[in-house]
């Protein structure tokens, strides 16, 4: 069963991120690049994905000609995808595991974040 | 560039969808199906992915032992991710002309939905990602 580990946060969270010191970034990345790797060696890990900033973000419609419009203004609780992981596990126990392991992953100080991972199975969608 | 195409929706938008007619979801999905299939053939596709209903969502946070506490009470407003399309495009405008097809697809009785896209960069990999 393939479920999918979404990281979500607001544009404020995202600016208290970027305000951790260069070592609890380090540390905080170096734990997430250890999960990664321990995923791999399972046979557990599909893909992970990183996103660029929210400040980027664009919503885009189609107008009647079928043209672009953009638009980059959002609510201020917007939850916007920082990252996700896609992992094929036995069980939905597995994925809510790994998804606490993420959660566990050191904030500033080495403090765990305890950041809430939602956790979504796939469907059998037509997209493809 | 990478970009990611995300279809996002509140669970009542879910429920509407639900409520469509057979016509009505045959024509959205041969329409999503010609959609990837036009992205391949353009060599711009890398990934589509449609995601599980939102009653089966949960969110899930580590407790003090590091065992996961499930959740999965949610704000009216929030915004379940339905699917989303990774396309490797040359230019940022490239990325919202195919969004803009995407937010085209055919809704209650074949008119464009003209639902919201949300068009990200991905980063090659999470050490980019600038936390």
């Amino acid at each position: 069963m393939k479920y999918i580990l979404l990281m979500t946060g607001t544009k404020a969270g995202v600016d208290t991120y970027r305000a951790w010191t260069k070592k609890d970034i380090d540390t905080h990345m170096a734990s997430l690049r250890s999960l990664a790797k321990d995923l791999r060696e399972s046979g557990e890990f599909v893909a992970d994905q990183g996103l660029t900033g929210p400040e980027e973000a664009k919503v885009v419609r189609g107008e009647k000609k079928g043209m672009p419009i953009t638009d980059g203004i959002f609510p201020e609780s917007k939850e916007f995808l920082l990252g996700y992981w896609i992992v094929d596990v036995a069980t939905p126990e597995r994925a809510y595991a790994i998804a606490a392991q993420l959660s566990t992953s050191p904030g500033p100080g080495g403090v765990p974040t305890n950041m809430p991972i939602e956790v979504r199975q796939f469907a059998s969608h037509p997209l493809k | 560039m990478k970009y990611i195409l995300m279809m996002n929706a509140t669970k009542a938008n879910w429920d509407a969808y639900a409520k469509w007619s057979k016509q009505d979801l045959q024509r959205n999905v041969a329409f999503m199906r010609a959609f990837s299939k036009e992205l391949k053939d353009s060599g711009v596709f890398v990934a589509t992915e449609g995601l599980g209903w939102p009653n089966e969502a949960k969110i899930v946070r580590a407790g003090k032992d590091g065992e996961p506490i499930t959740d999965g009470v949610f704000a009216e407003s929030k915004e379940f991710l339905a699917g989303y399309w990774i396309i490797d495009v040359e230019s940022t405008e490239q990325a919202y002309k195919i969004a803009a097809r995407a937010s085209a697809a055919p809704g209650l009785g074949g008119t464009p939905g003209s639902m919201p896209i949300e068009v990200r960069q991905v980063l090659s990999s999470f050490a980019d990602l600038g936390l």
